[in-house]
């Protein structure tokens, strides 16, 4: 097979051109090597219908050695081509590390990518960009059991992106957010400033201009980089429900938003039970008893104010102090009435 | 001058652990309640603080619990019905007014019976009611997550930091009252003494005064 992929793809130059095959190839030659992909593809239970188990032993390693072949070249940074017709440079490199992490990263390329892309050049009429997450899943549910696609499909459906007629958004989907060879869910477990981190670096990759510190967006929430560290975009920018998923993907426009301190700072914390479900069962397995109970987050600066109790409580107690101090003094004059007393009796006592 | 050993070594010990506990919890906790403020901790200090002082805490209010049911001193907190509310009316009337025109004292310190009255219930209701429905709350706190999300119809986590923060100001005033009423004894300092050296000492002139009136 590796005998088609004799062109350098780094020497390649000029604008892309997607003929199939060079003219002179002969069409017996295309016959032939069906042939041997067919062989070689029997061996192996990822080529094929039915294949979508998760990769046992034997299968990941046939994975991994597919990996490895296509990345012979796609592991290269460097490796992007101009788009001739919108001049857009298209990146071609995939990152082997972040692959490896990725929830994708056991599967073999042509799992996704299939038929045709083992020869190089690559067929033209191949896109990848057809392939689906929802299509995919929900046609092989058997691939998670604690995702339910369908239900991601139609919260994604009513979301700002998926609704809003801005030109920007125009082709706006899953892929927009997620990469499917670096994208890695969020498990239990992960520390929540990780999650946090991750999740938000997502949509700032977009809504970077928010990162500008002059910025007036969000000026309304103090320790505006504080909060941004702390909880994620999603969790004030999708509905508040009591689903017990950690992601919504009904982001809302910007006036549904939610804007109510109270709702994390009070109350039970509504917003934050969502993002907390990650932390709980975490941690007593993982920390002991008292370290979790000492490394506690449950509380939020701000959870316990209350306006009236604290005003009761601070007159109370000031007006405790005050009869206190009042109630000092008389002790204090009623002593010194006893020691003229004293000296009083004293002296009459030396007179008589 | 008459001399009655008060106060075990035990319960000096986790007398005064038991006070430097309340006076953390109360920093750290005012921290955190207020945080933002320049004079206090920061947050991310102020939370392991507290979260540790409040669980030391809980042992050492299990261990004057226990304390309290295997030596002689849980004794002092067995409230004597008869004549309840005549003692209490005196020693109320002594606070109120006989305190000013150096009247004796209406309680009369013994091995048997350390505690007045008014010091008696009060102790009780701090002790057996205020501590542990605080240690219970900072507890549910530690664990909320546990809890159902709601309670009463309201947020959990909402009446869990009421009922903690209205306990904690509770505990405040009793602190407060209780670091005065200390200096009531015979001297400013005869209370603060036994409680330091476990001898409660009073001169023989009070002693025939209150033998006077016995
Ligand atoms: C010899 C180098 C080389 C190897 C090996 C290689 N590719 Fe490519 N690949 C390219 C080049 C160059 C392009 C861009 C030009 C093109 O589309 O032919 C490309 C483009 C692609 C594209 C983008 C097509 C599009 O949508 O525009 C995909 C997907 C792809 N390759 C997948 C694979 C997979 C899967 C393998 C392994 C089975 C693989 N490639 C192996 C060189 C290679
Ligand atoms: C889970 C399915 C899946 C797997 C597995 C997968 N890809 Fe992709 N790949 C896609 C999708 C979907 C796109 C199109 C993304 C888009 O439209 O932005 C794509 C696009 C590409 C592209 C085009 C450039 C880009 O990033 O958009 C290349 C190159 C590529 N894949 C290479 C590979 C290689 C090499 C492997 C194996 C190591 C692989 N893919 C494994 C789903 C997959
Ligand atoms: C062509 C099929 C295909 C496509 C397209 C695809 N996936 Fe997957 N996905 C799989 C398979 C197969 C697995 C199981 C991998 C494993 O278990 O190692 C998987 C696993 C996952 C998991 C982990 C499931 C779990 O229970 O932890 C997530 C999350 C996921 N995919 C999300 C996506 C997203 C998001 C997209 C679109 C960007 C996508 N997938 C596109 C086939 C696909
Ligand atoms: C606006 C950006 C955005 C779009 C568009 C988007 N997602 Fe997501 N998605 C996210 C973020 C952010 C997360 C949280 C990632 C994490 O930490 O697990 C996420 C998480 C997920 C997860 C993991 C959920 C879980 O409970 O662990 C899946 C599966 C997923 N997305 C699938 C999809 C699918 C399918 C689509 C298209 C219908 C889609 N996403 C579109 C932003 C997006
Ligand atoms: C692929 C780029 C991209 C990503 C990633 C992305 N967005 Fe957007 N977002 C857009 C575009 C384009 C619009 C529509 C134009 C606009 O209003 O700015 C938009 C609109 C919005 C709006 C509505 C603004 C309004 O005026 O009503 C909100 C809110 C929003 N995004 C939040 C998010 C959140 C939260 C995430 C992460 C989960 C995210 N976005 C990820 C591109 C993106
Ligand atoms: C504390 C809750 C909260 C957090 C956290 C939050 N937002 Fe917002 N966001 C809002 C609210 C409320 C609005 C609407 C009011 C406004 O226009 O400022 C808004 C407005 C927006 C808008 C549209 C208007 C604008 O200012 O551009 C975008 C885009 C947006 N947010 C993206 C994000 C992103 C990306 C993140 C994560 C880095 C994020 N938000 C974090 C509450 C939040
Ligand atoms: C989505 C939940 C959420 C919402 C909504 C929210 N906050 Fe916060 N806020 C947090 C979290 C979590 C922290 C803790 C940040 C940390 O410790 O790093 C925090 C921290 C703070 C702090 C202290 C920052 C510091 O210096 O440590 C202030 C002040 C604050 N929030 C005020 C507000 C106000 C005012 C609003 C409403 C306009 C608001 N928050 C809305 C979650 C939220």
């Amino acid at each position: 097979m590796n005998k088609h992929y004799a062109l350098n793809p780094g020497t390649r130059s000029g604008p892309r051109t997607r003929e199939v095959w060079p003219p002179w190839v002969p069409h017996w030659t295309l016959v032939l090597m069906l042939a041997v992909v067919l062989m070689l593809g029997l061996g192996s239970p990822l080529v094929g219908l039915g294949a979508w188990v998760v990769p046992g032993p034997d299968t990941a390693a046939v994975a991994a050695a597919e990996q490895h072949d296509c990345l012979r070249c796609h592991g290269m940074a460097t490796m992007a081509y101009r788009d001739p017709e919108t001049g857009e440079l298209v990146n071609l490199s995939l990152d082997k590390n972040e692959l490896a992490y990725s929830v994708h990263g056991k599967l073999a390329c042509s799992q996704c990518h299939e038929g045709g892309y083992d020869q190089y050049p690559h067929p033209a009429e191949l896109s990848a960009a057809e392939l689906n997450c929802v299509g995919c899943h929900e046609d092989h549910p058997e691939n998670t059991d604690r995702l339910d696609f369908s239900v991601i499909s139609q919260e994604y459906k009513k979301s700002v992106h998926a609704t809003s007629d801005d030109p920007e958004a125009a082709d706006f989907n899953c892929h927009s957010c997620h990469d499917p060879h670096v994208f890695r869910a969020s498990l239990l477990g992960r520390k929540i400033p990780d999650i946090v981190a991750y999740d938000n670096q997502i949509c700032l990759s977009c809504h970077e201009k928010l990162r500008d510190p002059l910025s007036s967006s969000h000026a309304w929430l103090p320790n505006r980089d504080k909060h941004w560290a702390a909880v994620r975009c999603l969790d004030c920018h999708t509905t508040l429900n009591d689903s017990d998923r950690p992601v919504s993907h009904e982001i809302l426009s910007a006036e549904q938003s939610q804007v109510n301190c109270v709702n994390c700072h009070s109350q039970g914390q509504g917003l934050l039970a969502r993002l907390y479900q990650y932390r709980s069962r975490e941690d007593i397995e993982k920390q002991g008893f008292f370290t979790k109970a000492v490394y506690n987050q449950a509380y939020v600066v701000g959870m316990s104010r209350n306006p009236l109790i604290d005003w009761l409580a601070l007159i109370i107690i000031g007006l405790t102090v005050l009869v206190l101090a009042g109630h000092g003094y008389g002790r204090y004059r009623a002593y010194q009435s006893l020691r003229e007393q004293q000296a009083g009796t004293a002296t009459e006592g030396d007179k008589s | 001058m008459s001399a009655l050993y008060l106060y075990p070594v035990w319960l000096r010990l986790w007398h005064w652990l038991n006070a430097l506990l309340f006076v953390v919890l109360i920093l750290t906790g005012a921290s955190m309640h207020f945080s933002g403020t320049s004079w206090l901790l920061p947050f991310d200090t102020a939370v392991p603080i507290h979260n540790t002082a409040g669980i030391l805490l809980t042992i050492s209010w299990i261990s004057f619990v226990i304390g309290n049911l295997v030596t002689p001193n849980g004794r002092h907190y067995h409230v004597r019905f008869r004549g309840l509310f005549k003692r209490l009316f005196a020693q109320m009337t002594y606070y109120g007014y006989g305190i000013f025109h150096n009247a004796p004292h209406p309680f009369h310190v013994t091995e048997n019976e350390k505690l007045n009255t008014l010091q008696q219930l009060s102790y009780i209701g701090v002790m057996y009611g205020l501590m542990p429905l605080l240690i219970i709350s900072g507890w549910s706190f530690l664990y909320s997550v546990y809890l159902p999300e709601t309670l009463f119809g309201l947020g959990t986590l909402w009446v869990i930091a009421m009922a903690h923060l209205t306990l904690a100001y509770f505990l405040v005033l009793f602190l407060i009252v209780h670091m005065y009423i200390i200096t009531t004894g015979e001297t400013l300092i005869t209370n603060l003494r036994a409680m330091l050296t476990g001898w409660h000492r009073e001169s023989d002139h009070d002693n025939c005064a209150n033998a006077a009136r016995d």
